[in-house]
Order: C-alpha cells, then sequence, then structure tokens
C-alpha cells in the first residue's frame, strides 16, 4: 500500500520549491537545493526500502530459523541458528546435481550466448540498411518472446508424444519411437541451453552492434592494407576497443543464467518431480513452497544471492572503472 | 572504396538465411500451431494441416482467457505509470545533483537489480500474506513496481544526463522555477527514455511469473496471462493448439512494443533541440 501512495509527497514539495519567497531568499534556496534529491528521491527510497531491501534482510533471518507453517500462521520466530545451512552444504543433492546444475549451466550459456551474440553483431556490422533494419527486427521478435511462452514452444517443438523434432528424427530414421528428452539431465539441459541462448543473444548481439559502429575505421582500413586478416583485425583492434562493452555483456548474461527459473520450472518434471534437474533457485522454490520449508529454502536463496553479489561486485568495479557513473 | 569478393556475399546470404530461420522459428512454429485445427496431432507439417481461428475462439471464449488478459493490462498499466513516475523523479535526483551518498545510492540501485527473485518471493510472500493481499492483483502491483523501479532509474538516469545543463539554464535564465523547468526542458526531452521504461516495466509486469504464481496461488479468475496458460495443461495430454493461441496472444503485444521501441530509441531527440 505505502508504494502507491509513497510518490504524492514530492510533486508537493517540489512545488513549494518553485515558489520562494522574496525575503530569505538566499538561504532557503541553499537548503532546498541540498533537500531538493532527497526529496525527488524518497518515493523510490520508500519503495526500494520496504519492497527490496527489508525482504533481504528478513530471508536472511528466516534463513536462521525452522520456519513452516506453524511459524507463518502464529507469526512466532524458531531459531535454530546455522542449521539449515549446514544441512544444504551436507547435502549430497546440492555436490552432484544442484551446483553442476547451476554454476555449469552458467558458465556453459554465458560462453554460447556471448560468442553468438558476437558473430551476429560482427554479421550485422557488415549489411546494409536495409539488411540490418530486417535482422534487427527479426532479432527483436526473438527477445520479445517472453520467457513463459518461449519455454513453452520449445517443451512443445521437443514434446515426447507429438513434437517436431521426434517426428523428424523418427522420419529420418535416426531413432526407432519416440524419445522423451526431458527424463535426461542432458537433454534436458540441452533444451535449456537453447531456450537461453534464444532469447539472450539479442541482448548482446545489439549491445556489441553500438558498440562495433564506434571502432575506427581507419585503424581497421589501415590493418587490412598491412595484410592483417579478419581474425587478426578482430582481437588486435575491434576486441581491445570493445573490451568495457564485452565485459559488461559477459557479466550481465553471468547473473542473468544464474537465476533461470521459469525456462527450468515450466519444462516437464522441472518443477520438483524429476530431482535430476533442479537448480538451485528451483530447488529453494520447491523446498519452501511445495515442502513448507522456508527456512530451508531461505538459506538456499541466500546462497543463490551471495554468489549473485560477488558476481555483482566485480560488474560494479568494471562500471566505475569506465567511469560511467 | 572495397570490392566484396561473389564467395563473401553469398557466404553473408547463406549466414543471414540461417540467422533468420534459428530467430524466427520458435514465433513461427508458435503461430503455426495456434492456427491449426488439429495442432494436437503433432507431426512435422511445416505448416498448418487445418488452418482456423477456432483455437483462438476457444481460449477467447470457454476457456476464459479475456479475463486473464484484462487482468494482466491493468496490472501492467498501473506498473508502468506508476513505476515510470516515481524513477524518474529518483533518476533526476542522481543524474543532476551532486549530494552526499549518492554513489551509495547508485551502488544500490544496481545491487538491488541483481537479487535474484528466488530470494525475494519467500519474505515479500509473508509480507504480502500479512497486508492481507493474497491471492488479489493489488499485491501483485505492488511488488512489481519495486521490481521495475531499479532498473527504470539506472535506464533514465542516462536519458537525464544527456539533456544538455545549458538548455536547463536557459529556461531559468528566462525565469522558470525548477518544477517549470522540470515539466517543460526535462518531461519533453526524456520522453524517448520514459518510453523505453515504460516498455521494460511493461513487460516486467506482463511477462512475470514467479510472483503470480506465488502470490495469485489458487485464486484463478485473478490470474495474469503467464499462469493463466497452465489451465490448459492436463495432467496425461496437454492441449498443444490452445497453448499455442494463447502463448500468441501473450507474445504479440511484447512483440510489437519491441519493435517501436527499437525505431524510438534510435531518433536522436536531444541533438535536435540543441540544434532548435
Amino acid at each position: 500500500m505505502s508504494s502507491i501512495q509513497a510518490p504524492a509527497p514530492a510533486p508537493g514539495a517540489a512545488t513549494s520549491v518553485a515558489a520562494p519567497s522574496g525575503a530569505g531568499r538566499g538561504r532557503r534556496f541553499i537548503t532546498m537545493a541540498k533537500a531538493r534529491p532527497w526529496l525527488l528521491l524518497a518515493p523510490a527510497l520508500v519503495i526500494l526500502g520496504g519492497l527490496m531491501i527489508w525482504p533481504l534482510i528478513r530471508v536472511v533471518i528466516i534463513s536462521l530459523q525452522n520456519y513452516g507453517l506453524r511459524e507463518i500462521n502464529t507469526g512466532k520466530s524458531n531459531f535454530n541458528g546455522v542449521d539449515n545451512y549446514v544441512e544444504a552444504f551436507s547435502s549430497p543433492t546440492l555436490w552432484t546435481v544442484v551446483l553442476p546444475n547451476t554454476v555449469g549451466f552458467a558458465i556453459v550459456s554465458v560462453l554460447g550466448t556471448v560468442a553468438f551474440g558476437t558473430l551476429v553483431a560482427l554479421l550485422l556490422a557488415r549489411l546494409g540498411t536495409t539488411w540490418r533494419t530486417i535482422v534487427s527486427s527479426a532479432i527483436m521478435v526473438a527477445w520479445a518472446m517472453p520467457a513463459v511462452t518461449g519455454t513453452y514452444v520449445w517443451t512443445w517443438v521437443f514434446d515426447a508424444d507429438k513434437g517436431l523434432v521426434n517426428s523428424l528424427l523418427q522420419g529420418a530414421g535416426i531413432i526407432d519411437g519416440p524419445v522423451n528428452w526431458f527424463t535426461n539431465r542432458w537433454s534436458f539441459y540441452g533444451i535449456v541451453l537453447l531456450n537461453v541462448i534464444h532469447h539472450g543473444f539479442p541482448f548482446i548481439a545489439i549491445t556489441i552492434l553500438a558498440g562495433l559502429l564506434g571502432v575506427s575505421k581507419e585503424m581497421l582500413e589501415a590493418a587490412e592494407l598491412d595484410g592483417a586478416n579478419a581474425w587478426t583485425r578482430f582481437w588486435r583492434i575491434t576486441f581491445p576497443t570493445l573490451k568495457p562493452v564485452f565485459s559488461v555483456v559477459v557479466i550481465l548474461s553471468t547473473i542473468w543464467d544464474f537465476k533461470v527459473f521459469a525456462q527450468v520450472y515450466l519444462m516437464p518434471g522441472g518443477a520438483g518431480s524429476n530431482r535430476e534437474v533442479l537448480n538451485l533457485g528451483v530447488w529453494s522454490y520447491i523446498e519452501s513452497f511445495g515442502q513448507n520449508r522456508y527456512g530451508f529454502g531461505s538459506a538456499l536463496a541466500v546462497l543463490l544471492t551471495l554468489v549473485l553479489m560477488a558476481i555483482t561486485a566485480v560488474y560494479i568495479r568494471t562500471l566505475f572503472k569506465e567511469d560511467q557513473l | 572504396m572495397k570490392q566484396k569478393s561473389l564467395t563473401g556475399k553469398v557466404g553473408i546470404g547463406v549466414a543471414v538465411a540461417a540467422l533468420l530461420i534459428f530467430t524466427l522459428f520458435p514465433v513461427y512454429w508458435m503461430m503455426k500451431s495456434a492456427f491449426d485445427k488439429r495442432a494436437g496431432d503433432g507431426g512435422s507439417s511445416f505448416l498448418p494441416k487445418e488452418f482456423s481461428w477456432d483455437n483462438f475462439v476457444y481460449v477467447l471464449g470457454d476457456a476464459g482467457f479475456g479475463l486473464y488478459l484484462r487482468n494482466s493490462l491493468v496490472v501492467a498499466a498501473v506498473v508502468v505509470l506508476i513505476s515510470g513516475f516515481v524513477a524518474l523523479l529518483a533518476s533526476v535526483a542522481v543524474a543532476r545533483f551532486r549530494f552526499k551518498f549518492r554513489t551509495t545510492m547508485l551502488m544500490m540501485i544496481l545491487v538491488i537489480q541483481m537479487v535474484p527473485l528466488e530470494a525475494l518471493v519467500i519474505p515479500l510472500f509473508l509480507q504480502v500474506k500479512s497486508l492481507g493481499l493474497l491471492n488479489s492483483l493489488l499485491g501483485l502491483m505492488v511488488v512489481y513496481v519495486a521490481l521495475s523501479l531499479p532498473f527504470g532509474i539506472w535506464m533514465l538516469r542516462g536519458f537525464v544526463a544527456a539533456v544538455p545543463v545549458e538548455l536547463e539554464e536557459a529556461a531559468y535564465v528566462d525565469g522558470a522555477s525548477w518544477w517549470r523547468m522540470f515539466r517543460s526542458v526535462m518531461l519533453p526531452l526524456t520522453m524517448p527514455g520514459l518510453v523505453a521504461t515504460s516498455v521494460f516495466s511493461f513487460i516486467t509486469a506482463w511477462n512475470e511469473f514467479i510472483f503470480a504464481m506465488t502470490i495469485l496461488g489458487s485464486e484463478s479468475d485473478q490470474y495474469t496471462v503467464a499462469i493463466g496458460l497452465k489451465s490448459f495443461f492436463g495432467l496425461h495430454s496437454n492441449d498443444w493448439g490452445s497453448i499455442m493461441a494463447a502463448s500468441t496472444l501473450i507474445t504479440l503485444p511484447v512483440m510489437i512494443f519491441f519493435v517501436i521501441v527499437q525505431r524510438r530509441l534510435s531518433s536522436g531527440v536531444v541533438a535536435g533541440a540543441v540544434k532548435g
């Protein structure tokens, strides 16, 4: 509720700034000038404080408790120290299933998305205006596909009974009967990878293309005259110039790919019935809302947050180095 | 002038064709199945076996997907308006003023953006529950405003910073108050940014899945489109024709928005203003 009403004070306050009275104008001007940024920030701070920062603190508090339905209904706390974390770290599920599915998948999908996005950007840079518009519109279409519907389309394409892939492979005689691609961990994450790359490469291609257009043409032509081939020109001129852009897209996609949720949760078996395909986010969610073990689920969520915070720290340092703030 | 060889041109043509096929295939397959009356039969035919609007008629009629579309539109509209306004005010503060804790503020906004939704969903579920907003769209709107704010501030900051300070000063010289300057200089010049930010908040609200699933629970007349799709999944068989028709209805508005924004963003409004 508070967030809906929060915007009200700021415009009022700003209007009063607009009409400084003649006497004592100088002094009031100084105080108002100091207060103005805070008045402008106030609504955002109230919303972010109440709905982002306090919940973040609270998830840590809950993670230190045995928090279940009883605690939710009575509102009482039930601290059990670091038991939830001990349980998480001593669980074989974490080491054999969840961490490989989370970290391994993030690494492979970041490499795949960035490499593919870069190739697409290089291709776009060589096209004329008309074709560039056509191809980038198509890329926008892929970007715009919501994660939920995109996941359902890929699920339909790989469907065990009626899917396109099975009927093509059966028609070509490569497989004898229908294959359920969702039960095997590798093929399951192969489909997730396809989904994530398809959805993630447009951002990278468009961002890198914007950078590519800023690379000095004279330098590239000079290098070509000197006999450098495309490969050398890319690594010696384009890549160093675009290094800041690359580090930003790599870190942002790492952060995004670490927290894939809908893409896994919505696939057959992804919502917990196939424990082989759990990742950290899905595990946390099903422990909380499926098993009512909110304390343990929170501990897993805290672990995921810590990993992402570490990557974010690197991201912020990169940004500061570029002096963009 | 550089001469391109014929093989180079052919290579580029093949690459473009392959890229277009890969990029557009899921959308094509979705729409093909949506228009196919016998989509559920499956198979590998690349055209609808029996072209018809039946799936859409069923989805919007008997299946009641129209209600979910309306719910999502209401949520998205409220979120776009509130978060756009709040984000613009905050971005003016961080882009135009030098004050204590400014860097801390920016850092906080960046960090918050990276927090995984899975970590927020447990405490926010409890918070929404204790406010008595569980199973209601209002609870969802409150959460979405918060989710779309950090990115909105971050994005608008750049647009505000790009407005030349000279224009602002010119407004003051002409006797405008700060608020007047904000309305007549800042607001029109950051409009492309606001449009882009609004599109992103719209998409956040339109596509969001995990909070809708958690907060709306089993209250199916409050469902948004992202979780409304679940109703077409049966225990043993899925009604793929309807799922793809409903997916098409969800996806099209987002796609139209994206293509519009792409055009709008590329036009340099500020440059025009300075040249006068």
